[in-house]
């Protein structure tokens, strides 16, 4: 009964082939179809040997398969082109057919899919269908913050304003999901109010405090990129500073498991510094060697500072403190370590001193308004570590191992930025230079707005313009106005004609329209203005520039050249560094390194540096890919990479010093090469206690293959780490009891042997031979459609030469332009744009323009 | 680039970060209770739901760290409800129920987890979509806002502590939307949830400045509706109809932070509370739920919300508990493939979480309102959307009711309700007992007898 069940569910779950992947909401077309092309006979045989064996009533009804494709009527391609489009897509991946049945060979299975492809091109082309775009499209958390970063020259964090965003097909910016709530509409409020209190510095914001907190995996020992150099640990917080006036920085250093100030027997030493400019300091004294026990053993490293104030003796002294309980054993001790606070000795009341050492450490200076890069860190001393000293943690609290302290030196906790106190004006900001281009004539601020009425419907018409990117008429300036005018003075007017602005549905929303003109249920062309702010959201996940809108207004934009010459000037823009964030962040799964923690005890050295310079090693790379319009398949293929010493010393790569990044050219047939062996990948696809080649294979054949697989059945069944006899298994071995069972086998024996093939890199993405057996890896691995391949290099080569790479890159790329999921009907799109971009190589270039100057790009079909 | 912004610190909470503006919590807080107690004129409601992801330590075969043993009033704690043996007379443990919503249909196995969320509070079968046409149905807890959140600030709050924007994170073909959330307003309205200590505070209270400042800056905030309301008149009307009817999201959103703001200015501006302002979001699990918690603490003795879903989790989610010993992410070792040890380590998680709902309750049972306490006056569901979470299973779901719904629930009590009796059936029951009599929601099929009687 139990195993008649299980094996209904396998089956079920076996062919999720048919159902996965391309969306099942179909547009059936209600025109009648192109003249139907007769079909070849060799066509029909092969559909019929390869796929009807299985696809057939029979089967179906016998519930083996999801789908019949036996019905004479599947040959009207037009009509059932969802359908054909699932069966490109699952023969173009090589799932289907499966592995272990037979194949059509290479020439006849490429006739096929070509015929069938040029059937279903030929009929989008009689009868195009771009899709519909939502009519209203909110812009999302990070679009919020670029579009006012844009717009009044300030850039801030939005999300401790408002909630992260709901995703749909992988992206955040999908208009269907992004919906609007009461809630969200208070926050919008609650920000726009913020915001343009900031940008205009008036009415003078009431004081506040930025709390800014060190996570405890962020390493303190060790230089910091982008920190001075001749400094360890520390942090460095980009703020913006509201007023010219007077702001309390408060430090705060690390505490141990006992929330103590640790024990160090040198003086340390805070330097703050403002736009790199040293602007105070603190020092926490030693607890080195008390005058009367002078001497000892371990007089080390000398010559240190005597610490400012505290009234403590010289650091770096060995010799224990004058210590109480066994103070009779007059032997020596050996050289304290000194971060173990528990070997030296202080008295109750030394460590509440210490414990206060910080409460002080707050430090009142006048700050001009604007945004300014704070730095609070650690002077270095010698970077001589006692040889017996083992750095086993990188972070402070090891998972459920009470041991003291193990960093070297103290650590920054909290830094905190109150302020404005006393303040004197709204300074000279880049907001203030972006928003007031013109002052009212005379009495400057301080007489009534209406002075000022003309300046300020000047500056608010281009505000509004570049906000609502559009041409704005006096309609949408007037309510504009009317808070202006109920200003005391003409920045606190401004202020409030802002703050209105920003919560504009215009703002908020990317509004299209369906043109008076349009034919119910037809495509047309958008308007130049629609698509300017789909190619400045599509590329730099923000507002389009004044540029872009000119040409826009002027209806250049269809022009092809001026298009593409539009999109080559906004790819080597800055703000492109939103498309490589936003867009590679989330379909390789980037954003996950954040939540990523590995256990400590099987990964002792992943520490927060580590986690950033994985993100970072593939942000630069892609962004490179782009950049350089390089070819989408370096992104498997690239013979370099972008590494510091931290990440460089992790991969094993030698003569890479210091902590900023550079370029570095990996040998021939690296493993390193392509983002198949970069550390963010390899990590976010694995569990926190080892690999996953489940997850790993999964990864593979969503996003580079574009056909994912249903998540794993209830109860499938026991995956044991040990054989009977209690021998630990190799992830090989443990994987292989997948294939055992039936239940499991059909989408296992796809994932598997993909993710297998990537067992060299463990779950931190570090290069080894041994599994967890202690075996040496087999790393051999098998597509799909069953080829076998040995390795990483192997796999990079199996997918460089799959036909489904590049469209599931385009796929990937256009759902996030489009902001909406792609349908059957998107296909042929997809398609043009490919074999276009095949022409050029693949460069990032072609692919972008093809995206851009597609159908359901610049077209829309009316409600 | 290395920076983490607002964190708070280790082992503090709400810690004063509101410079100038910090007033002694209770101080500012007790004497406006106490007022309010006094003018009470009936105990108020309040209904919160907590949701656990992943499901509970428990196997169909014989291992079960949740279910009690025995029945009726001389039940015996499980291990991972043994934190709240000290409320053993005011809470109702519920055995049998199902969610059969949540189970997959026609839609496959795939999505059971989302499913197990989407459906809990509402007793629908979630459309299985990624795109535009969403559809559930509207959640017990929304039901029980448009009711008895009518006359508050915020009618509800929806909370996690989960981060929802991770890559990869949601079941195929289905919306994100679907797990994210247990609060649907309507069949196609989402709400958020959000896991900011920071943002909730100010949901709550305003971002700082002196009650005088937050009561004008709602009178503003007021007249800048009134204007954008005016916008989206002229705008619906160079729509088509079809589209027309979409941009009323934004409408009602407009018109219910209206209404909203309409309470604010209600209250005389000495009723809002002066308060330290949490800063971020704490990096240790137990923090961070305490802090929610003392959030929602907050928000209920203010009398700013009555209805509260509060997820620890999201299904599926990855976490790591280091702080006790757990190294495993959750939904992996939620699939405990009938593991003794496994399932040992699994109920030392579930045991982890209902202490902190333990505390919570404790907080709720020592704050005095009215002739008794806020727990007095309050009814929680604790529980998960799966059961065994090995199998998926959606049906005799862990449950448990705590609290005294101002003298209407018995407590002491374990009932084992026939399997398949749907979950809907419970939540109508305390919706009841919150003085909301919807006839019907999801697929229920009525009230639970015996629950219901008193």
């Amino acid at each position: 009964m139990v195993h008649n069940w299980r094996a209904a569910v396998c089956v079920a779950g076996a062919l999720w082939l048919a159902v996965a992947s391309v969306s099942r909401a179909p547009i059936q077309a209600a025109q009648t179809s192109p003249t139907p092309s007769p079909v070849p006979a060799a066509q029909r045989a092969v559909f019929k040997q390869y796929c009807l064996s299985c696809h057939n009533e029979t089967l179906k009804k016998a519930g083996t398969v999801p789908v019949a494709l036996d019905a004479e009527s599947l040959w009207d391609v037009a009509g059932n082109a969802a359908t054909w489009e699932k069966v490109v897509l699952k023969m173009r991946a090589g799932v289907m057919p499966p592995a272990g049945v037979p194949h059509p060979d290479r020439p006849a299975r490429a006739s096929f899919l070509n015929w069938i492809e040029g059937e279903l091109d030929r009929v989008a082309a009689a009868r195009p269908n771009p899709g519909r775009t939502e009519p209203f499209h909110r812009l999302n958390r990070t679009e919020y913050r670029n579009a006012v970063r844009d717009l009044l020259a300030l850039d801030i964090d939005v999300s401790s304003m408002l909630p992260a965003d709901d995703a749909s097909y992988g992206f955040d910016n999908i208009a269907g999901v992004l919906k609007m709530s009461p809630t969200l509409m208070e926050q919008y409020l609650a920000a726009a109010q913020r915001v343009s209190r900031l940008a205009v510095g008036a009415p003078a914001p009431a004081p506040s405090i930025e709390y800014v907190r060190i996570t405890d995996d962020l390493p303190q020992d060790v230089h910091l990129p982008g920190l001075p150099f001749g400094t360890r640990g520390g942090t460095q917080v980009n703020h913006v500073f509201p007023a010219d006036a007077e702001y309390e920085i408060r430090v705060r250093i690390a505490r141990d498991l006992n929330e103590s100030v640790p024990v160090y027997t040198e003086a340390q030493n805070v330097e703050i510094n403002i736009d790199g400019v040293r602007v105070g300091g603190f020092t926490l004294p030693g607890v080195g060697a008390q005058p009367a026990r002078q001497g000892g053993a371990g007089n080390r490293g000398g010559g240190a500072a005597p610490a400012r104030g505290g009234g403590a003796a010289p650091a770096r002294s060995g010799a224990p403190p004058a210590a109480p309980a066994d103070g009779g054993n007059q032997e020596p001790e050996r050289p304290q370590i000194s971060q173990i606070d528990a070997g030296i000795r202080v008295t109750a009341r030394q460590r509440e001193e210490r414990n206060r050492a910080d409460e002080s450490w707050n430090l009142r200076i006048p700050i001009k308004a604007g945004p300014r890069s704070l730095v609070v860190t650690f002077t270095n001393r010698t970077s001589a570590i006692d040889e017996s000293i083992r750095l086993p943690f990188q972070r402070p609290y090891p998972a459920g191992v009470n041991i003291p302290e193990t960093r070297l030196g103290v650590h920054l906790r909290s830094v905190e930025i109150a302020g404005p106190y006393n303040v004197t004006g709204p300074g000279d900001t880049p907001s203030r230079q972006r928003i007031f281009s013109c002052r009212p004539a005379q009495g400057s601020g301080g007489a009534s707005p209406a002075i000022g009425d003309a300046c300020a419907r000047r500056i608010l018409t281009t505000l509004a313009r570049r906000a609502y990117r559009r041409p704005v008429t006096d309609a949408d300036v007037t309510p504009l106005l009317a808070f202006y005018r109920e200003g005391d003075s003409f920045d606190e007017g401004m202020q409030r004609a802002i703050r209105r602005l920003l919560v504009s549905p215009e703002f908020l929303l990317r509004v299209e329209r369906d043109p008076a003109s349009a034919k119910s249920g037809a495509p047309y062309r958008i308007s130049d203005i629609e698509l300017a702010s789909r190619l400045s959201f599509f590329l730099w996940s923000s507002i389009p520039d004044d540029e872009l809108l000119t040409v826009a207004e002027r209806g250049q934009l269809r022009d092809a050249a001026v298009l593409s010459a539009q999109v080559k000037r906004m790819l080597a823009d800055k703000r492109s560094e939103a498309f490589v964030v936003n867009f590679a962040g989330q379909w390789l799964f980037l954003r996950n390194l954040q939540a990523v923690v590995p256990v400590q005890v099987i990964f002792p050295d992943f520490d927060d540096t580590l986690r950033q310079a994985f993100r970072r090693e593939t942000e630069l790379f892609f962004d490179s890919l782009v950049r350089e319009d390089r070819s989408v398949l370096d992104l498997l293929r690239a013979d370099y990479t972008f590494l510091n010493e931290r990440l460089a010393r992790h991969y094993g790569i030698p003569n890479v010093k210091g902590s900023h990044f550079r370029r570095v050219s990996l040998g021939p047939g690296s493993a390193r090469s392509g983002i198949l062996g970069q550390g963010s990948i390899l990590t976010v696809t694995s569990y926190p206690d080892r690999t996953s080649p489940v997850v790993r294979g999964k990864w593979i054949l969503e996003n580079l293959l574009g056909t994912p697989p249903p998540p794993p059945i209830p109860n499938a069944g026991d995956l044991k780490p040990t054989s009977g006899d209690g021998i630990v298994l190799s992830m090989r071995q443990r994987m292989e009891q997948h294939r055992r069972s039936p239940v499991c086998a059909s989408c296992h024996a796809m994932m598997d042997p993909l993710g297998l093939s990537l067992e060299n890199f463990d779950a931190v993405g570090k290069w080894r031979t041994l599994g967890e057996s202690s075996g040496s890896i087999d790393a051999s691995g098998m597509f799909p459609d069953g080829t076998k391949f040995q390795g990483a290099s192997g796999l990079k080569q199996m997918l460089l030469q799959s036909d489904r790479f590049v469209p599931t890159a385009t796929e990937k790329l256009l759902t996030y332009a489009l902001g909406r999921g792609l349908e059957h009907y998107d296909a042929p799109a997809v398609r043009a744009i490919v074999r276009s971009a095949a022409r050029d190589d693949y460069r990032f270039s072609s692919l972008i323009t093809g995206i851009v100057q597609s159908p359901p790009f610049t077209m829309r079909r009316a409600e | 680039m290395f920076v983490t912004k607002t964190f708070l610190p280790r082992r503090t909470f709400l810690r004063g970060v509101g410079a100038t503006l910090a007033l002694p919590l209770l101080d500012a807080m007790v004497p406006a209770l106490t007022a309010q107690a006094q003018t009470a004129a009936r105990p108020i409601r309040r209904l919160g739901f907590i949701y656990l992801p992943n499901g509970v330590a428990r196997n169909f075969t014989g291992i079960n760290y949740w279910t009690p043993l025995g029945e009726g009033p001389s039940f015996e704690f499980s291990p991972i409800l043994k934190p709240l043996e000290s409320f053993r007379d005011r809470m109702v443990v519920i055995s049998g129920l199902a969610q059969h919503q949540a189970d997959a249909h026609d839609d496959g196995a795939n999505g059971d987890h989302t499913r197990g969320t989407s459906s809990w509070l509402t007793g629908v079968h979630p459309k299985r979509t990624e795109g535009a046409d969403i559809r559930n149905g509207i959640s017990a807890d929304q039901i029980a806002a448009a009711e008895i959140g009518r006359d508050t600030a915020q009618p509800s709050l929806e909370l996690a502590i989960d981060l929802n924007f991770l890559g990869g994170q949601c079941e195929n073909s289905y919306a994100c939307a679907y797990m994210n959330t247990l609060s649907w307003s309507s069949a196609t309205t989402p709400l958020p949830t959000e896991n900011n200590p920071r943002i909730v505070f100010e949901r709550l209270f305003g971002d700082g400045g002196t009650p005088e400042q937050r009561v004008a800056r709602a009178k503003e905030n007021r007249s800048i509706l009134d204007s954008v309301m005016a916008d989206l008149d002229r705008q619906q009307k160079s729509l088509g109809p079809g589209d027309r009817t979409k941009v009323s999201d934004y409408v009602d959103s407009v018109r219910e932070v209206e209404r909203r703001i309409q309470r604010v200015e209600q209250r005389s501006a000495s009723d809002l509370p002066d308060l330290n302002q949490p800063s971020g979001i704490p990096e240790r699990f137990d923090e961070h739920v305490k802090l929610m918690y003392e959030l929602q603490w907050l928000a209920y003795r203010a009398d700013i919300t009555r209805v509260v879903t509060f997820m620890l989790g999201r299904e599926l989610n990855f976490r790591t508990y280091p702080e006790i010993g757990i190294t495993e992410g959750h939904h992996g070792l939620s699939h405990h493939q009938d593991n003794p040890n496994q399932l040992a380590k699994y109920a030392k998680l579930n045991t982890y979480q209902t202490e902190l709902f333990g505390w919570f309750l404790e907080k709720l049972k020592s704050t005095p309102e009215g002739d008794g306490t806020l727990l007095d006056h309050s009814l929680f569901l604790y529980g998960a959307g799966l059961s065994n979470p090995n199998l998926h299973a959606h049906y005799d779901l862990p449950l448990v009711l705590v609290g005294s719904a101002a003298g209407q629930l018995k407590g002491g009590r374990h009932i084992v309700y026939k399997q398949e009796t749907p979950m809907t059936n419970l939540l109508l029951s305390m919706l009841d007992k919150a003085g909301v009599r919807p006839e019907k929601l999801g697929d229920s099929t009525g009230r639970l007898e015996v629950l219901s009687g008193l």
